[in-house]
Formats: C-alpha cells, sequence, structure tokens
C-alpha cells in the first residue's frame, strides 16, 4: 500500500507541476501556433503582415525602454506589422546570442537588436540574414556582413552643442565639461567631439571635467560643487541637464549658458525660465532610433532597398532662435527623462510623444 | 498489488529512488514538446541551440549539486565561471590547436585545485561554506578584471566546434553540445553513486558526526567535492567562450550564473541541507531554466512577468518537494 501511495503521489506531484507550468503561461493572448506559420524566406513576395523581432539587453533604463516603445508604435502606425516578439532582459553577449536563435526559431521576418557586443553576435546574425531574416542594428553598431546599422551620431552630438556654447559666449571663457561613463564607446566619442570644437576656439578655457556616470543626482551634486566654488561662463553636459540647472536655482546663483540633451525636464526649464536669464540648448540623442529601425526594416522587407548604414545627426534647439520648436516637443503629460525629440523626419510614422507613451503595440 | 510485486524488481527501485530525477525529465521532455508547437519549425536548429546556450548553466548546476550533497555551498562558482573564461579567452585567442587544447586542461585542472584549496580552508577554519565562498568570489572576479579588463579575445574553431557543434558557434550539428551535455552530467552522477568516495558525499552531506564515527573521511569529501565544483566550474567558462568567441569579465554574469546554479540544484531535488538527490535530475532542470525564456517570449509574456513567473516555478517546485518529504516522514 505505500507503495502504491508513493506512485499515487509523484504522479499527482508531475500533474501539479504541468498544470502549474500551463496555469502560468496559459493566460498569455494570442499565442497560436497557426499565427507563426509563414517561413521567413518567402519575405520578399509579401506586402504585409510581418512579424518582427526586438532584442534588447537592458532593462530598466529610460531610454532603452522608450526605445522599445517607440518600436512598438511604430510598428502599429505602419499597419505592415502583425505581431512583435520581444526578447528584452539583463544579459550579456552569450544571452543576446540565445534570444537571437529564439527569434530566428519563431520565424520573424526581420530583427531589431540593440547589440550587448559588436563582434560576438555575428555568427548569428549572418545565420539569420542567410535565411532571407532582414536584421537591423539601432543605437550601436555590428560589424556583421549585410546588417543594417541604424546610430545617432555621438560625434556630432557633442561639437554640435559645444560649439554654440563657444559661439554663445563670445569664442572666450571658462567652461566645465560633465561627461558620461568613462570608458563608454558614446562618451569616447562625445568627448572627441568636443575637443574638435575646442580645438577652434583658442580662447575657451577647460576649467573642470567631470563624469556624471550619467546619473542624474551625480551630476547634481557636482554641479553644485562647481557653481559655489569656482568662476563659470557655460557648462556642456552629455545629457545630464535639468538637474543641473536646479542646482542654480537652489544655490540662487545667476544662470551660465548650458547645453543638455532633448530631456523633458530640460526642455521644460529652457522654456519657462527664459525670463529669469536662463540661456541653453538642447541637442537630440533620440532613443525614437528604433522605430527608424523599424521603418528601415519594413522598408528592406517591402523591396525599397534602404542605405545600409543610417547615421542620424543630431538637431540642435536653443531658447533664443528655437523657443517654437522647443514649445511643439514639449511633451507637458510625461517624466522630465522622456526625450521629447521623438518624431523623426521622414521615418517615423506615429504621432508625438503620446503615441509613443502609450508603448502599445500591433494588436495591444 | 501487482506494484508491491515490481517494487522488489532491482531495476525499478532505482527508478522509485530516483523518482525527482526522472519527474523533471519528463517535466523537461513535456516542456520542449510544448515549446515545439510554438514555433512554426521544430528541426536540429533549435535542438542543437538549446543544448549549447544550456551547457554553461549544467555545467556550474553539476558542480554545485555536488557541492550541495557534501553539506556545502558554493557561492563563487559564477565567479570561477568567469575566471575560467576570461583566462580562456585571453590565452587562446589566435593560438594553434595544441596550445588550445593544454589552456582548456590546464584551466579544467587549476580551477579545481584553487577550489578544492578553498574546500581544504573551510574544513580547516570552520568558517561557514557560505562566508568563504562568498568572499573568495569577489577575489576570484577581481582577478578576471585584472586579467582581461574589458570584454575581448577568441578561441580556436575547434574548441567552438566541441561545445557548439559549428566552427562559427551558430547553427552546426546537434551531436556535440548534446553529447557534451550528457556526458559529463553522467559521469558525476555515476561517480557519485557508485564509488567509495562519491557515497562518502552523500555520507558527509546528510550527518557529518555520524559519517565521521563510521570512520570515512569528511574533510577529504569536502575537499573533493570542491575540487569537481572548480572543474566543472572551469568547463562552464570554456563553454561560455566557445559559444560567443569572446571573454567576458563582467560581475553580473558570474552572479547570475552562481543564483540560476543554485535554482538549478534545488529544482533538481538536491536538498540544501545536503546528502539527498541526485545530480542527473539537476542537468534536466539546468536546460528546463533556460527552456523558459524562449517559451515565455514565444507567449508573448512580458518580460517583467517573465522574471515573476519564473521566481513562482521555483517557488511552486520547492513547495511541492517539501509536501513530498514532509508526507514520506508522517507516513513512517
Amino acid at each position: 500500500m505505500k507503495r502504491r501511495n508513493r506512485i499515487y503521489l509523484i504522479g499527482s506531484v508531475l500533474v501539479l507541476l504541468a498544470l502549474l507550468v500551463g496555469g502560468c503561461v496559459a493566460p498569455a493572448p494570442g499565442a497560436a501556433p497557426a499565427a507563426a506559420t509563414a517561413p521567413a524566406a518567402e519575405a520578399p513576395a509579401k506586402e504585409g503582415g510581418f512579424v518582427l523581432g526586438v532584442s534588447n539587453t537592458l532593462v530598466g533604463n529610460a531610454w532603452r525602454e522608450q526605445m522599445i516603445c517607440s518600436i512598438k508604435a511604430q510598428a502599429r502606425a505602419s499597419g505592415l506589422v502583425d505581431r512583435l516578439v520581444i526578447a528584452n532582459r539583463n544579459a550579456g553577449p552569450t544571452e543576446q546570442i540565445a534570444d537571437l536563435e529564439n527569434l530566428i526559431s519563431q520565424g520573424v521576418d526581420a530583427i531589431i537588436l540593440n547589440p550587448s557586443d559588436r563582434d560576438a553576435l555575428n555568427a548569428v546574425l549572418e545565420a539569420a540574414i542567410a535565411q532571407g531574416i532582414v536584421v537591423v542594428a539601432v543605437d550601436q553598431a555590428v560589424s556583421a556582413e549585410g546588417a543594417y546599422v541604424v546610430t545617432n551620431d555621438q560625434t556630432a552630438y557633442a561639437r554640435i552643442g559645444a560649439e554654440w556654447l563657444f559661439e554663445t559666449l563670445g569664442g572666450k571663457g571658462k567652461v566645465v565639461e560633465m561627461r558620461g561613463i568613462d570608458g563608454v564607446p558614446a562618451d569616447t566619442d562625445r568627448h572627441n567631439g568636443f575637443l574638435e570644437a575646442l580645438a577652434k576656439y583658442p580662447d575657451i578655457q577647460v576649467v573642470a571635467e567631470t563624469f556624471t556616470n550619467w546619473d542624474p543626482s551625480t551630476g547634481a551634486q557636482q554641479a553644485l560643487d562647481l557653481i559655489t566654488t569656482i568662476e563659470i561662463d557655460g557648462i556642456w553636459t552629455s545629457g545630464i541637464d535639468y538637474t543641473v540647472v536646479e542646482q542654480f536655482q537652489a544655490a540662487n546663483v545667476p544662470f551660465v549658458p548650458i547645453v543638455g540633451a532633448d530631456n523633458n525636464g530640460f526642455v521644460k526649464q529652457l522654456i519657462e525660465l527664459k525670463d529669469q536669464g536662463l540661456i541653453g540648448a538642447a541637442v537630440t540623442n533620440p532613443p525614437a532610433i528604433g522605430a527608424v529601425g523599424t521603418a528601415i526594416a519594413l522598408d528592406a522587407l517591402t523591396g525599397k532597398n534602404p542605405e545600409r548604414v543610417t547615421l542620424l545627426t543630431p538637431k540642435l534647439f536653443d531658447n533664443i532662435n528655437n523657443l517654437e520648436e522647443l514649445k511643439a516637443i514639449y511633451a507637458p503629460d510625461e517624466q522630465p527623462g522622456w526625450s521629447t525629440y521623438v518624431d523623426i523626419e521622414p521615418y517615423t510614422l506615429y504621432n508625438g510623444s503620446a503615441d509613443v507613451s502609450a508603448c502599445k503595440g500591433p494588436g495591444e | 498489488m501487482a506494484f508491491s510485486v515490481a517494487i522488489r524488481n532491482p531495476a525499478l527501485r532505482i527508478l522509485f529512488r530516483n523518482s525527482w530525477a526522472l519527474g523533471v525529465w519528463l517535466l523537461l521532455g513535456a516542456l520542449l514538446l510544448w515549446y515545439s508547437t510554438l514555433i512554426p519549425v521544430f528541426g536540429p536548429f533549435q535542438i542543437t541551440s538549446i543544448t549549447k546556450n544550456s551547457l554553461p548553466l549544467v555545467y556550474l548546476a553539476i558542480g554545485q549539486a555536488i557541492i550541495v550533497i557534501s553539506g556545502g555551498i558554493d557561492l563563487s562558482l559564477g565567479a570561477l565561471l568567469l575566471l575560467s573564461n576570461v583566462i580562456a579567452a585571453r590565452f587562446m585567442a589566435g593560438q594553434p590547436l595544441p596550445t588550445v587544447v593544454l589552456v582548456a586542461l590546464g584551466i579544467i585542472a587549476g580551477l579545481a585545485l584553487l577550489n578544492a584549496l578553498v574546500g581544504f580552508i573551510i574544513t580547516l577554519s570552520g568558517v561557514p561554506d557560505i562566508v568563504v565562498t562568498l568572499a573568495t568570489g569577489y577575489i576570484w572576479s577581481g582577478l578576471a578584471l585584472w586579467i582581461l579588463p574589458s570584454p575581448g579575445g577568441g578561441t580556436a574553431p575547434e574548441m567552438r566546434w566541441l561545445f557548439t557543434g559549428s566552427p562559427s558557434g551558430v547553427g552546426g550539428s546537434y551531436w556535440p553540445p548534446l553529447l557534451m551535455l550528457l556526458i559529463p552530467g553522467a559521469l558525476v552522477a555515476i561517480w557519485s553513486r557508485t564509488t567509495r568516495v562519491g557515497l562518502s558525499l552523500y555520507a558527509v552531506g546528510s550527518n557529518k558526526t555520524a559519517a565521521q564515527l563510521a570512520g570515512l573521511d569528511v574533510r577529504r569529501a569536502k575537499i573533493v567535492a570542491y575540487g569537481i565544483g572548480g572543474a566543472m566550474a572551469g568547463l562552464a567558462g570554456l563553454a561560455m567562450v566557445a559559444l560567443t568567441g569572446t571573454g567576458d569579465p563582467r560581475f553580473a554574469i558570474g552572479a547570475n550564473a552562481t543564483l540560476n546554479s543554485v535554482a538549478a540544484v534545488v529544482l533538481g531535488g538536491v536538498a540544501l541541507t545536503g546528502g539527498v538527490g541526485n545530480v542527473f535530475g539537476v542537468v534536466a532542470t539546468g536546460v528546463t531554466l533556460i527552456m523558459l525564456n524562449p517559451i515565455l517570449i514565444a507567449m508573448r509574456v512580458d518580460s517583467n512577468n517573465a522574471q515573476v513567473i519564473q521566481g513562482v516555478l521555483i517557488a511552486g517546485v520547492m513547495m511541492f518537494g517539501g509536501l513530498v518529504a514532509f508526507l514520506r516522514e508522517r507516513r513512517s
């Protein structure tokens, strides 16, 4: 009898396990296997109804979340996409290779990825391309043969902003360079762009260089220390901007010209604090690069032969000449860290920050 | 009646003694079957993909299982994986095959000795395993960064073929990764259940004092267990360099790997109190943990929810395990 009980027990544990697994995932809708039966190789003949795969390996980061939402919004607005398969987790190249293989297994027509490594993913990306899958790397480049690459021009990002600052200062004065994370490619590129601009203005003196680690509170502390201890004529930031402006208010120090990114909080300050003497410029570094990548993937799928490499040149909006543009991109309903520049001509099809913020993909 | 007759059969008795391991293999089979219905094509590409991507976790879980069975726990295994990964990537890049093989063997032997030394220190000092290995884990992670400050390096195509079935790491034959998945697990499982030293791990893990009184060498058992754990972590690091073709010293990779190895061990029916469990079951749960991710992606579950589901699953299985043990105890 004991033995028999044990068999029943083992059996029931197995059944319960199966129920547990089934119960946990059964509520997810739209997973009918029939939806994914179209083989990727037929892609060029198709007019729509595409399945797009997305791979991202940094979760909990506002910029990346907005990037994914822009992909969803663009896919929905295009009307060409049936569904998105999104592999999104904190991971390195090992896991991203597994995720990309899973996307291939899902039978996707195109893969949009933010790569965790320039070279380590090449074998799997080239295997996907060999099967007729369109591969688009956004934000950072990959070296895989046949992949489309869509990136923001980080060197130009710093050069354009720094040139505006030096010009605004009349080519003369003491400035601070507030960088991002030491050693990260984007930070190195931006520093090079900053130096390019600096070379053209011999009377500009860099009195301090800090690394904010792209952390708003770290940048705020550094700014407070700087503006209360040394004489500064202008500040260039690598996108940690609105908390720096707040320090001027907190310390009751007169504003100096400042360069930041298209962060919603900074755009708001540029508009509202202009009367109190704030002069500044917002340089775009759009996470909507994901939407641009989606547009390029769809162009490739529908036989429009887009360019292999797309480099988005940043735009600069200052509150002297471009106040109306700043007011147009300002998104009152979003967080201070929201990147306001979401409509990128001629690629994006959705309608402004509200569509991206809704974060709804096709069929959601 | 039929059942009580059947149980006298020795083969069946072994089956029942390993019922949990059998259960997790059946569960893995069911998951694979289910996954195959979720995707358009289930063929060699998918089998290769799942087996090769499971290798690092499975190796680490086997090592962790042996250590847990002997009554310990090793929080440094993920860091040892990092160490193996960066040494391999740094010293195999651009080298001829004989050098690469030597480096591989050197890593496995070296990490086995290194971790055996840690086991020795634990037995000698009497400091709890969890404290010592937490400390050594930080040391190994730091050392990994020192050897390879940023991602880079490489390995030989033959090395990649061995673990992935293809010189480029993608889309190869599934036989090499499948054999590399099953053979180490089977060897360690058989060794732990048939040899004198292997069985002494179970004895020491379930009751150290009793094992000592019975004349078993408790210290040797622990040192051997940690040595095997180090060797398996070395193998896991080699598998990882074969998967990506580069080394990666980032701390988070090691920390994640350690946590996943403990999850696989727990799901595999190895009691954290020591002395109970079958190493071969852990092979199945290692693959299962890797399988969960593609299945949840295929079900369009949001990544944040996917992590919650993974946690709920582990907690659920643990509670059933506890229930089984409780009912068994009450009956006897």
